[in-house]
């Protein structure tokens, strides 16, 4: 043992816990003794008033605070001692009981523990009343504390105490904010509860909590609170984005009002005034118009009456032209009816030998009725040609003829004979080559003449067989002479001729008859050709003064159709002028009334037309003559303008509020209507870079919630890392026969990946990566993004807050040699009894350890029940391992464990249990001996 | 031990849960879960007190531990245990860590090739169609071992059940013996 160790001395309790006096050395491990049941464990939990001070904290297990108390401090000299060996010097402190309260009270002083201090000279220990006196006299500078003053006395909380108090820190801890944890761990360790991880955890996180960015995250709020812009701004982008065309429709509409406004600026002026100067000019425009009518109108009753008498005059002159051309017309047909004929005589010479005509013509039809038949007369006509053609005959024949060459052949007698027996025509038939009568051959002839007078004999004809008497008979023919022929010809025509008209006469009576009608009728149209040749002879007389006459009418004809057609002219042309001048005051009337008319339903008399330029509005450049004869329209137009006007300003207005209806919020910050209009057309021309501004905007607040997260992770990894150091901590001795024992953070791996999502997304937006990926599919829209915030969210309501140790949950891995590493959350379960209790003991030691400042160590002490429950080999790396950890051991069984430095027996005497520092047993190594 | 009861806001939803044979899962039912985190002894005991041991999985479940099985719930049990164990085996195949079987996604294709790489073993348990498989999965849907969603499934930490029993059934030396206990043992 060295002495420059510093640490607990010893523990000495007088009056307490069942003891009369028990001493038990610190310094080094130990060995206490004692069947069960004899207060092994009430000499152990002592320590926790000492060390623990806070009740609250301190752990009697079975039995409570109270009962502890009224064990531990039964009178007002009941005494729990410790002595500590510190930098500043050796060091007691004392808790005493107050008495019957079973109250106590703390105290401690420089200076070794002696326990003569404590008892009086009869024996009797020193009362706590007269304590500090009784150490004073004893040269011991002893001093009462409070609780708290003394916890911050031990635990080197040197904000909590004076200057001038000695340095008594005990647990010189890295953060004395830690001194509640360490006395919780401390309490735990001494009594070596049930041990679960999910203390552990507990305790390792309040360990170190320092070195973890440990704040409570609240993430849902600073979600919320880094895209409550984000989100207000995407809201109004969506919607302005949704309405869209309503919104350019308002554009348009805001123009037109802005040139509307600016027009009728420009005009109100003008129409106040040419309303001013609308009565004379109507009343002055009127009159002129009346006049003029009238004077149009006389004009028009004068041209009428001209005209009426032209059509007169026309009229006459054309009747008198008719006449005229008429008896001209009768004169011409009367030339050329009697162009032929020379004078009146002729006439009358033509009309005498018709009248001659008839008369002889009536005769004949006299003379034809007396007649007798017609077949008489034809018969007659028969008769006479027949005697005429004999008589040509004859006179043809007159020197060549039958007659002739038979007298001339034959005997007279036989010729007259044989002229009795031909005939006449036979006898007249001319002998010739091809006549009738051929002579071929004359001797022949005379020869048969012979013969045939020969047979003729006194006027009989004897041929053989026949006898014919001739004397009857007359001869046939004389021959007469060519005068006497031709003179009976011409008597026989003659008597023809006339013969033939009679039969004509006859015959064509009735045709005669017709025949002599038309002579009368020829006769009397003869006689009125003399009539009209005379009137033609009258006529002849005026021919050429008529002829004057006509051209004269005809020129004054054309005349008075010149003058018609001039005056038609004249006419519609006052029609028109009427017309026009009508219609100018129809039109002046029509303007008067519409003017009225609008002159009453005039707008502008109210707002906002009274306040036009204080409007915002675009100045009007239309020229701006304001003419009467257009005042009507202008005020129209003006009127409508204004009702216009008014429609835009409510339906600008109820757009507006559609579109606050619909979430469109932004721009109602603005002072005026028109300056919200204008800001919200500002922004949705420039939609597409608010777009990019809300992504930007976006990718900053998940930078921002990120920032947080990775405070969260990077906690998580640094506190994975001191787990990786507290387990080499405790593993740096073999534990019983485990292979493994690490306490082993497992991730929450849902969380965690949540957490690495978030993370990973902004890391990629500040370092630009992946930026048109971000552009395509939108940041506010990540599904993924929006998982892992839901997951985080929901957790972060459901506990109140993510924080580190939400992530993660710690378990016992565990494994002999051969086995693969099983985890365990409760390690009371994980192995033997021993080992248990070894894993335990470590694992507590080590976190006091951890908390510890490592430069000024202090040993202090823990305890080990049941300590023959390990082996030997155990209970030695045991004891190293709390030494290393700045702990000595204290073993408590049945039996002496000889790997402990001291056994210390507790020795019961008159039921008070006692353990003196004479029954010390110190175990040394005989090496150690030996030196 | 006296159990401060206005602490324990979510008994009743807990108890309806837990009782009806439902597991706890720490993302699906995260209230509820620190609930059982915050007083996890509480509510052992006095579940413990009317008849019912709480099973608090650190990896994220909760369950009633009971002896009892229903014949529906044997059925269901015995054919969730396999068609939980066919999918280990073929992910496994597809050379994914078993331990991350929570971020995997079983939607309708990958039912569809399970069905068809082990549909001989599914017909021997009468699960005749991937739409049988579903509904399988429906039904541990509603006992909180999967949750839905996305027209897909996933396996919650509940799961670890059946994956430390495959586990064990692989040490095993008596696979069969051990099966039999495995369906005692479940629900």
């Amino acid at each position: 043992m060295s002495l420059a160790q510093y640490g607990f001395q010893k523990l000495v309790l007088l009056n307490s816990a069942g003891y009369s006096r028990a001493e038990l050395p610190l310094d080094d491990s130990v060995s206490i003794i004692a069947p069960n049941n004899t207060g092994k464990t009430s000499l152990i939990n002592a320590l926790q008033f000492l060390l623990i001070l806070n009740k609250q904290h301190m752990d009697f297990g079975a039995h409570s605070v109270e009962n502890s108390k009224r064990f531990y401090f039964p009178d007002n000299s009941a005494y729990i001692l410790l002595e500590v060996l510190l930098p500043s010097g050796m060091a007691v402190i004392g808790c005493v009981g107050k008495g019957l309260s079973h109250d106590y009270e703390y105290f401690a002083y420089q200076g070794s523990l002696d326990l003569d201090d404590y008892r009086l000279a009869d024996g009797k220990l020193v009362a706590q009343p007269k304590l500090i006196a009784r150490l004073f006299e004893c040269g011991k500078l002893a001093k009462i504390y409070p609780q708290a003053d003394l916890r911050a006395l031990l635990y080197g909380n040197r904000q909590k105490q004076r200057a001038d108090e000695p340095d008594l820190t005990i647990f010189p801890l890295e953060f004395t904010s830690q001194a509640a944890t360490y006395q919780r761990i401390l309490t735990r360790t001494l009594r070596l509860d049930k041990l679960d991880s999910r203390e552990v955890k507990y305790y390792l996180l309040e360990i170190f909590k320092n070195d973890l960015q440990d704040r409570n995250v609240d993430f849902k709020s600073e979600w919320d609170k880094s895209f409550a812009d984000v989100n207000y701004d995407k809201s109004q982008y969506d919607a302005v984005f949704r309405n869209q065309s309503l919104i350019s429709g308002m554009e348009d509409s805001q123009q037109t009002r802005l040139l509307l406004r600016g027009k009728l600026i420009l005009w109100r002026p003008l129409i106040e005034k040419g309303l001013n100067d609308w009565e004379d000019y109507n009343t002055s425009t009127s009159e002129e118009l009346r006049l003029r009518l009238q004077t149009l109108e006389e004009e028009a009753v004068a041209l009428e009456k001209r005209h009426e008498m032209i059509y007169q005059d026309r009229a006459d002159a054309k009747t008198a032209l008719k006449a005229q051309q008429k008896i001209e017309s009768h004169y011409q047909e009367l030339i050329i009816q009697f162009q032929f004929v020379s004078d009146l005589a002729q006439l009358q010479n033509q009309r005498q030998l018709l009248q001659k005509q008839r008369d002889e013509l009536m005769r004949s039809i006299v003379n034809a009725e007396q007649q007798q038949s017609q077949e008489a007369i034809a018969r007659n006509i028969a008769k006479i040609n027949k005697e005429k053609v004999d008589l040509n005959r004859q006179l043809q024949n007159v020197n060549n003829n039958l007659y002739l060459q038979l007298q001339k052949i034959l005997p007279a007698e036989s010729f007259e004979l044989v002229t009795r027996l031909l005939s006449k025509s036979v006898l007249s038939l001319p002998v010739a080559l091809g006549s009738a009568v051929e002579l071929d051959d004359e001797t022949a002839f005379h020869s048969f003449a012979a013969l045939l007078a020969s047979r003729l004999s006194a006027n009989r004809l004897q041929l053989p067989g026949l006898l014919l008497d001739l004397s009857e008979l007359e001869p046939n023919l004389f021959i007469k002479t060519a005068q006497e022929l031709e003179t009976e010809i011409n008597d026989c025509e003659r008597q023809l001729t006339e013969l033939n008209s009679l039969l004509k006469t006859v015959e064509t009576l009735t045709q005669q008859k017709q025949h002599q009608q038309k002579l009368e009728q020829q006769i009397s149209e003869l006689l009125v050709d003399e009539k009209n040749y005379e009137e033609l002879l009258a006529l002849k007389v005026g021919a050429l003064e008529r002829l004057q006459t006509i051209e004269a009418l005809q020129q004054k004809l054309v005349l008075l159709e010149q003058e018609e057609s001039v005056l038609a002219e004249q006419k519609k042309s006052i029609l028109l002028a009427q017309e026009k001048h009508k219609s100018d005051q129809k039109e002046l009337q029509s303007q008067f009334q519409r003017i009225n008319i609008a002159r009453q339903q005039r707008l502008d008399q109210q707002f906002p037309f009274t306040a036009l330029e204080q409007l915002p509005h675009l100045p009007c450049m239309e020229s701006t003559e304001l003419a009467m004869p257009t005042l009507a329209d202008r005020i129209e137009t003006y009127n409508r303008d204004c009702q216009k006007l008014k429609q835009i300003d409510e339906q600008l207005n109820d757009h507006l509020s559609q579109l606050h209806r619909d979430g469109v919020s932004k721009f109602q910050t603005q002072d005026t209507a028109e300056q919200q209009l204008n800001a919200l057309f500002n922004y949705t021309a420039q939609l597409s870079q608010e777009k990019e501004a809300i992504e930007r905007k976006a990718r900053s607040a998940v930078v921002q919630v990120a920032a947080i997260l990775r405070d969260l992770r990077d906690s998580l990894e640094t506190f994975k890392r001191r787990m990786r150091e507290f387990n080499n901590k405790i593993n740096r001795r073999q534990l019983s026969d485990l292979k493994v024992f690490k306490i082993e953070p497992r991730e929450e791996d849902i969380l965690v990946r949540a957490i690495q999502a978030l993370i990973s997304t902004s890391e990629q937006v500040e370092s630009g990566r992946s930026f048109d990926l971000f552009d395509q599919n939108t940041m506010l829209d990540d599904k993924d993004l929006n998982k892992a915030k839901d997951i985080l969210i929901k957790e972060g309501e459901a506990r109140g807050g993510l924080r580190v140790e939400h992530l993660f949950r710690l378990v016992f891995s565990i494994a002999k040699e051969n086995q693969t590493p099983a985890e365990f959350e409760d390690i009371d379960s994980a192995a033997s009894n021993g080992t248990v209790l070894m894993a335990k003991l470590i694992t507590g030691l080590a976190m006091l350890n951890q908390m510890q400042d490592s430069r000024k160590a202090i040993k202090t002490a823990c305890y080990l029940d049941e300590a023959a429950s390990l082996d030997q080999r155990n209970q030695r790396n045991l004891i190293e391992i709390a030494e290393e950890f700045g702990f000595t051991l204290i073993f408590a069984s049945p039996e002496p464990q000889i790997t402990a430095r001291y056994c210390v027996p507790i020795a019961t005497t008159k039921g008070k249990n006692h353990i003196s520092r004479l029954s010390w047993q110190i175990l040394e190594n005989l090496s150690d001996t030996d030196k | 031990m006296t159990i401060d009861f206005t602490a324990l806001t979510q008994l009743q939803p807990l108890f309806k849960q837990l009782s009806s044979g439902a597991h706890l899962n720490r993302l699906k039912d995260t209230e509820l879960w620190v609930q059982l985190e915050l007083y996890q002894s509480d509510y052992e005991s006095l579940f413990a007190a009317l008849g019912f041991v709480l099973i608090v999985d650190g990896r994220g479940f909760a369950y009633f531990k009971t002896e009892l099985a229903s014949a529906y719930t044997g059925k269901l049990t015995r054919r969730l245990a396999l068609v939980i164990m066919l999918l280990f085996e073929y992910q496994a195949d597809q050379g994914l860590h078993l331990f991350q079987f929570q971020q995997w996604r079983l939607d309708a294709n990958l039912l569809d090739q399970l069905w068809q790489q082990y549909f001989a073993l599914f017909e021997a348990e009468e699960i005749n169609s991937p739409k049988t498989l579903a509904e399988i999965l429906d039904s541990a849907t509603r006992v909180g071992f999967l949750i839905s969603e996305d027209n897909a499934y996933r396996l919650l930490p509940s799961i670890h059940r059946y994956l430390d029993l495959f586990v064990e059934l692989g040490n095993a030396e008596r696979p069969d013996q051990i099966k039999e206990d495995i369906k005692e043992d479940m629900l």
